[in-house]
């Protein structure tokens, strides 16, 4: 204790010296070089080697870098900005951050040439931690990595609460760091953290607060500005929410995640042309095979199939070879193309520029179906009904919502109607977080085979049968039968592993059970792992975050 | 020789000069290292930063060269410039002990100044043209060289101050120098200017100082 109060009394004066630094260990810290020209490779992963770093990872693609990421964290990742590739630097960051693959431990530099340079200094979103423009002398670059390794330093307390997911104690840690009044960088970077547990908490009142102090220090944050139209938009209130992201649309005509947030507001609305059209505009500000997609999908619930076709395809050709490859877009442009007619046109999409995925789980299942509709549509009726029933044999608990949709709709199109309805009840019921979008596609897909009729039907049935079992377990529960209570909340499991209401309900469940029980082992990892589960389905959801509170406190951590 | 042709050219040695100052600068960490190498590696430094100067000048006169300005912390990027200065690093190597400080008893920040110690400029251009007037302040240094800033609204004041001979009978530096084999001067000071200029204006002098020595003032307009 004594000596962090030194060090960090050091750190708060400035009083560090300027070339050797006695509390950045450069021999405990791990580094990950890209860079796709071998000479400038190594000569970076030299110069980290001089300042003592020993563990220097080298790749030189985005690809293979995401894989070494995905199993291993690093301290520092020194990335090129021209990857020659498929993914540019700014690709990966960009899916390192919303894919949320980088921990806040992790500094990371983007390695620019002069041409670049400006458009990464630009980035107002997914902006690196720091840029550097090569080449970059040794001591210059140590210089650099010693101010983020400081800030890093200082953060830790904050960081290392937020990646337990220990939010309340997040704000704590925020709280102290701010008392000890660091320089304004490092207080608008505590205040974002601290911003970022009040977010997982659903906290939007202390939210509000926050930004309101980020404001007095700096009002041309745009991310202060962002995050309080983010708040707005959680708080339901849209109309601030609209006003605010508009505001920064019209002073910073880049920020894509204004857009983003502006379709969700338009979405929430009903207003999906609008939402289209707000989509459109992000993709045209920094093209990437997801945006592509969002908007393929969006113009397909919408009817517009060329633009969602248009969309599909390019989101094909963007990802194509990447670290970002979807077999799923396959799968898209050939129900797009099916449902325009081009039956041949997804024949050829499925067999021939597909052929490389191998047909298991649910993309076995949907490519079978998909095939099904395009080769009832040409006429080959046999062949059609022979692919829907190897499709309804590839079927399982985990076949996803999409898989079953097509599968629905391939069915129904062969004159199996009860099958039909079946399989879109149980995708449906497969939806969990994804309800509403599922419930689009099922929408759609009866609407296209004529079923609009039923769509009420199918909905509500496929909710229901967990429902029904749901609410017999929250009745058991409540009168503290808790064996009885949990046989109901597996049975609705067993309909679909990932329904959020079930999972909420076994969650509940085992906390209650924990209370009364007083601890039982078994109980408790039970517990663990449905919010775990929950965690991951549903991130930051207001109920989950609330079940973690009182998980806390009943096991007192 | 077609433009685009050349300039890819010249690139492509401004790229391998840097790769050569790598290699040169690693093979100086060994400890049986000749004295040699250590001059190739200053000599290699010293090539590239004129080579990179006169690009940069060269973009400026065929109005390419434009500003990222930035919001930067200015007494943090003194620090980082002087911490990182290869020509602190060599004069320090030379022999020649020449101590570069910052006099933070001569910064000052007009109270009118909304944003005190923050101001948005280019950091690496400032950093170019900062580092080309501290290189000729510590060729003509006898012991000392200081730097500071001065802080006012809509401007910053960069002063290098050196305990030299100073500015003789009234000729510049760049003429001064223009003998000295290795001297840019001149290619500095018109780089000094040029980062000024694109900044929105701003001037650059040297003059002597009031006691002894010269003292070199680049002031930049910075949007407040």
């Amino acid at each position: 204790m004594g000596e962090d109060t030194r060090d960090l009394s050091a750190l708060l004066t400035g009083t560090k010296p300027a070339i050797e630094n006695e509390y950045i260990r450069f021999d405990k810290l791990s580094a990950l070089v890209i860079d796709d020209i071998g000479a400038m490779r190594h000569a970076i992963r030299s110069q980290l080697q001089a300042l003592g770093m020993n563990q220097v990872s080298v790749t030189n693609n985005a690809d293979e870098a995401l894989r070494i990421v995905t199993v291993k964290s690093f301290d520092l990742i020194l990335c090129d900005y021209n990857l020659n590739h498929a993914s540019s630097g700014q690709h990966f960051l960009e899916h390192l951050r919303s894919e949320k693959l980088l921990s806040a431990r992790t500094i990371f530099i983007m390695v620019t040439a002069e041409a670049e340079y400006a458009y990464v200094a630009n980035a107002v979103e997914y902006s690196p931690d720091d840029y550097i423009l090569k080449p970059c002398p040794e001591k210059k670059l140590r210089a650099r990595l010693e101010r983020q390794f400081d800030r890093r330093a200082f953060l830790m307390p904050v960081i290392d609460a937020l990646e337990a997911k220990r939010y309340a104690r997040a704000i704590t840690e925020s709280d102290r760091l701010i008392a000890l009044q660091p320089d304004e960088r490092w207080l608008m970077q505590t205040l974002r953290l601290k911003a970022e547990a009040q977010l997982a908490l659903h906290d939007t009142g202390a939210l509000f607060a926050t930004y309101q102090q980020a404001l007095q220090i700096r009002d041309d944050a745009p991310w202060v500005t962002m995050g309080i139209a983010r708040a707005h938009f959680m708080a339901r209130d849209m109309d601030a929410a609209t006003r605010i992201a508009k505001e920064l649309i019209a002073q910073h005509p880049n920020y894509v995640a204004a857009y983003e947030l502006l379709a969700q507001i338009k979405t929430k609305q009903g207003d999906d042309s609008a939402a289209l059209e707000l989509l459109q505009a992000s993709a045209q500000i920094l093209p990437s095979a997801k945006r592509y997609r969002a908007i393929s999908e969006s113009a397909f619930l919408l009817g517009q199939l060329d633009e969602a076709k248009l969309q599909s395809e390019k989101a094909i050709r963007l990802s194509t070879g990447s670290m970002v490859e979807r077999s799923d877009d396959y799968l898209a442009l050939a129900q797009i193309q099916t449902d325009q007619g081009d039956a041949r046109g997804a024949i050829n999409t499925l067999e021939k520029n597909a052929r490389k995925y191998v047909e298991t789980g649910s993309f076995g299942i949907a490519k079978n179906a998909i095939l099904a509709q395009a080769y009832y549509d040409v006429g080959a009726t046999d062949k059609a009904k022979k692919l829907v029933e190897r499709a309804q044999r590839l079927v399982t608990p985990q076949t996803d919502s999409a898989a079953l949709t097509s599968l629905g709709k391939a069915a129904i199109k062969n004159g199996n109607l009860i099958l039909g309805l079946e399989v879109m009840t149980r995708a449906i019921e497969a939806s969990g977080a994804e309800r509403q979008r599922v419930a689009r596609h099922v929408t759609k897909a009866m609407q296209d085979t004529g079923q609009a009729a039923k769509i009420a039907e199918v909905i509500d049935a496929g909710q229901r049968r967990i429902m029904i079992l749901v609410d017999e377990a929250a009745r058991l529960m409540r009168s503290a039968h808790f064996e009885d209570a949990y046989q109901k909340v597996l049975a609705a499991l067993a309909i679909h592993d990932e329904n959020i209401e079930a999972l909420l309900a076994a969650a509940q469940l085992h906390l209650l059970w924990m209370k009364q029980d007083s601890m039982n082992d078994a109980i408790v990892a039970r517990a663990k792992g449905y919010l775990a589960t929950l965690d991951k389905l549903v991130p930051n959801n207001e109920r989950v975050m609330g079940f973690y509170r009182f998980f806390n406190e009943l096991t007192g951590t | 020789m077609n433009p685009a042709l050349s300039a890819l050219v010249i690139h492509d040695i401004k790229n391998a000069l840097a790769l050569l100052e790598i290699d040169l600068e690693q093979l100086n960490h060994r400890p049986d290292m000749p004295s040699e190498a250590y001059q190739a590696y200053q000599r290699c430094i010293e090539l590239k930063s004129r080579l990179i100067n006169f690009l940069t000048l060269y973009r400026h006169e065929q109005s390419a060269l434009r500003p990222n300005l930035h919001e930067v912390v200015v007494k943090e990027f003194l620090a980082d410039l002087i911490a990182a200065s290869q020509s602190v690093l060599m004069s320090s190597r030379q022999g020649h002990h020449v101590a570069v400080r910052i006099a933070s008893e001569r910064i000052s920040i007009a109270p009118a100044v909304k944003r005190k110690g923050c101001a948005h400029f280019d950091e690496y251009l400032l950093d170019m043209a900062l580092e080309s007037a501290l290189n000729n302040a510590l060729r003509y240094a006898k012991q000392q060289v200081e730097i500071w800033f001065e802080q006012q609204p809509g401007k910053l004041c960069w002063y290098i101050a050196d305990d030299g001979p100073g500015v003789t009978m009234a000729t510049e530096r760049k003429q001064r120098s223009a003998a000295a084999p290795s001297a840019n001067t001149g290619l500095g000071l018109a780089l000094c200017q040029a980062v000024a200029e694109i900044h929105g204006g701003g001037t650059v002098s040297v003059q002597n100082a009031t006691t002894q020595g010269a003292l070199f003032r680049l002031a930049l307009h910075v949007p407040e």
